[in-house]
């Protein structure tokens, strides 16, 4: 298991991280959010020791991360970059051996890599020489051609088509059904929330929520309810103004309403405006749940809703 | 994974990159080539011939050949002998280029003779004929007088110089300039090579990806080391280049101190080049652009080239002065002076060792230094660094 243990880290008058803290599951994918300069960055150049934490601990199994623990890591980072000149195969076999392969072991998994990444034919071209998505593949295949037992990818879906979405969606989720941990970024919510089990979100170098999706979306203050009831125009919403209304269409109205929530009360007075048609209790979206989340606590706080509601 | 074997990966990479790079292999070509050529060149446009050969028309004087050529080997000069019955047969040969003169000289040495020459005269060799042909007319003269006195009569003074220069010294003048040269040219070209290797790293973002497991110090480290191997390799081939060259053209005879001066060549190269490639390392961590690094650089240039300039102005004329040996002791000095003053024979054992074992230090030193500021600065990448906030940085 990776933890991370009240990461601060400061660049002169920045605060770039303040005290983070979360762990990470091998087995459960967890999808790292947060909005640009959260400390997304920071928190994985942590993890591998590219930045040195004013204070806090990265743990790997229940002790602190050393660099004998990192070469079992693979690292995809948000600024990408390879050695434009060298060759594909040599590039990749040099980063196995700098994780402690033997060099016939490295050749073997380089060999094996890009033939899964269907680069199989291009082991003697410069890296220079391929095309922007096959170079991303190869970025990704130095990730994990070590066969590493933690892969932190900092936005790894960023400027892939969709074939590469659906590489690269398949490779995380094959490695982490083989046990292997995964932590991604990413700013693509929906593919998160189609990948990741787990997600953490960071906001201004703070987690702010972290969890497994459907238990976050359980507890969360904003459930969704969409009810139509024929004829009534949403006439019967006068009854309740402390109801936020998200959406009215017609007799359609979507409401946000906290999880506690009494339906049956809500259900009373639909029925008693007419028939209804639909009567849908939803969880949240993960993107409503990460607005929720890294919302600035000056805000109307989603709670101070619920408590009037119910 | 052993530190070592991270360090040997990076530098076993540079050597392979850089080592198969046409850039590279073109470099090792041509400055061998100009090697050779700068000996091969010059023996053929002004070595000439060893041999003069000469057309003797016939009959000529008898001892007139035994003369020339003893007077001729007294002068380092060889000269073949071609025979022609007459002298419109020589003339032909002449025109021909099958000799380079003729002598015409009647056999009882009567009349004053000629020595013919295709378009020009050679002073040196119409001398010796010249001798030849008077020794021989005084010696029929003098018939009567004692051939020893004689002899004596016609020694010449010696030629005696106050402070010989032998062939040794020469070489050796000419081993320090080139020896001194060799370390400026590495220290600038594989030195550069750190530099811009580093830029790149930075630019190309990889250092990102290598640093998730190599140490910095490591990287810097192996990088210097690989670079250094494929700088070595430069000079081991200009080396010996030069001395095949030398040999087989037989331009100058090597000085017996020749092993030793290789050596010192070599071990002060090694030196120099790691000196002056860590610091270039590290500096060249501060910039994130090329334009940016040779800003950074430009006080470490300048310190190479004054280093050479006191090399070549001060101590190649006083090399055991109070210059050459105050220079000895400052570390970014003394690859470029103490082996001008070992090829010199100028510099005392203690003072040579002392010099390395400062120079040593001061290497370890600047790469301690130097591998923290290059911890702090290679990760970021915008714009350029300053010195103290990359030594904090890296700090905690």
């Amino acid at each position: 298991m990776l933890e991370i243990v009240d990461l601060a880290k400061r660049y002169g008058s920045v605060v770039a991280l303040d005290g983070a803290s979360f762990t990470a599951t091998p087995g459960r994918i967890v999808g790292f959010l947060g909005p640009n300069g959260a400390g997304k960055t920071t928190t994985m150049r942590c993890i591998f020791g590219l930045a040195t934490p004013d204070r806090g601990d990265v743990r790997w199994g229940g002790k602190t991360v050393d660099r004998d623990a990192r070469l079992r890591f693979g690292y995809m980072p948000e600024q990408r970059g390879l050695y434009p000149r060298m060759r594909v195969g040599e590039q990749l076999s040099y980063f196995a051996q700098q994780h402690g392969m033997s060099g016939k072991a490295a050749d073997a998994a380089t060999a094996r890599w890009l033939e899964r990444m269907g680069l199989g034919d291009r082991v003697k071209s410069k890296l220079e020489e391929l095309s922007h998505g096959n170079q991303q593949r190869v970025q990704l295949a130095t990730a994990l051609v070590h066969d590493p037992e933690l892969l932190v990818l900092d936005e790894p879906f960023s400027g892939l088509d969709p074939i590469g979405i659906t590489t690269m969606t398949e490779v995380i989720r094959e490695r982490s059904a083989a046990g292997v941990g995964v932590v991604f970024s990413s700013h693509q919510l929906d593919l998160v929330e189609d990948v990741c089990e787990d997600v953490v979100i960071i906001a201004r170098g703070r987690i702010v929520a972290s969890g497994g999706i459907d238990e976050l979306k359980t507890a969360s203050g904003r459930q969704h309810l969409e009810v139509e009831v024929v004829g009534a125009n949403g006439s019967w919403l006068a009854a309740r103004p402390d109801l936020t209304v998200i959406e009215r269409d017609g007799d359609s109205v979507k409401l946000l309403v906290d999880r506690d929530v009494d339906l049956d009360a809500l259900l009373a007075l639909a029925k008693s405006a007419g028939t209804v048609r639909r009567f849908a209790y939803q969880p949240p979206k993960l993107s409503e749940l990460f607005m929720e989340a890294v919302a600035p606590a000056t805000e109307t706080t989603p709670a101070a809703t619920a408590g009037v509601a119910a | 994974m052993s530190r070592w074997r991270s360090i040997r990966l990076v530098a076993r990479r540079e050597i392979l990159e850089r080592g198969r790079s046409r850039g590279f292999i073109l470099s090792v070509l041509f400055t061998t080539l100009i090697v050779v050529g700068s000996f091969v060149l010059p023996a053929i446009v002004f070595g000439g011939p060893d041999v003069a050969k000469i057309g003797l028309v016939e009959p000529a004087p008898p001892s007139l050949e035994t003369t020339i050529t003893t007077i001729a080997t007294g002068a380092d000069r060889q000269i073949e002998f071609h025979q022609y019955p007459s002298l419109e047969a020589a003339r032909t040969a002449l025109h021909d280029d099958q000799v380079e003169a003729v002598i015409d000289v009647p056999a009882d040495l009567t009349g004053p003779g000629q020595v013919i020459y295709k378009a020009e005269t050679d002073q040196f060799l119409q001398s010796i004929v010249g001798s030849a042909v008077v020794a021989l007319r005084s010696k029929d003269l003098l018939s009567s007088v004692d051939p020893a006195a004689l002899a004596a009569a016609q020694t010449p003074p010696a030629a005696v110089a106050l402070d010989p220069q032998s062939d040794a010294d020469k070489a050796r003048f000419l081993f320090a300039n080139i020896g001194a040269v060799l370390v400026l040219v590495g220290i600038f070209s594989f030195g550069y090579t750190v530099l811009t290797g580093v830029v790149e790293e930075k630019q190309s973002r990889v250092v990102e990806v290598v640093l998730s497991t190599v140490r910095p110090r490591d990287l810097l480290m192996g990088k210097v080391l690989g670079i250094g191997v494929l700088g070595l390799f430069q000079l081991a081939v200009f080396l010996i280049a030069a001395l095949i060259a030398a040999r087989v053209t037989d331009r100058f005879v090597l000085p017996e101190t020749t092993p030793t001066a290789v050596l010192m060549l070599g071990v002060w190269f090694i030196l120099g080049y790691t000196l002056y490639s860590t610091a270039l390392g590290f500096l060249g961590a501060l910039a994130s652009r090329m334009e940016e690094a040779s800003n950074a650089s430009t006080p470490v240039t300048m310190i190479a080239m004054l280093s050479y300039f006191v090399a070549i102005f001060a101590v190649l004329n006083d090399p055991d002065g109070t210059v050459a040996t105050i220079a000895t002791f400052i570390p970014p000095m003394a690859p470029f002076v103490v082996p001008l003053r070992a090829a010199f024979d100028a510099i005392p054992p203690w003072q040579l060792a002392l010099s390395i074992g400062l120079t040593v230090a001061f290497i370890y030193v600047l790469f301690a230094i130097g591998a923290r500021v290059y911890a702090g600065a290679v990760l970021q990448t915008a714009g350029r660094i300053k010195l103290r906030d990359a030594w904090r940085s890296a700090g905690k």
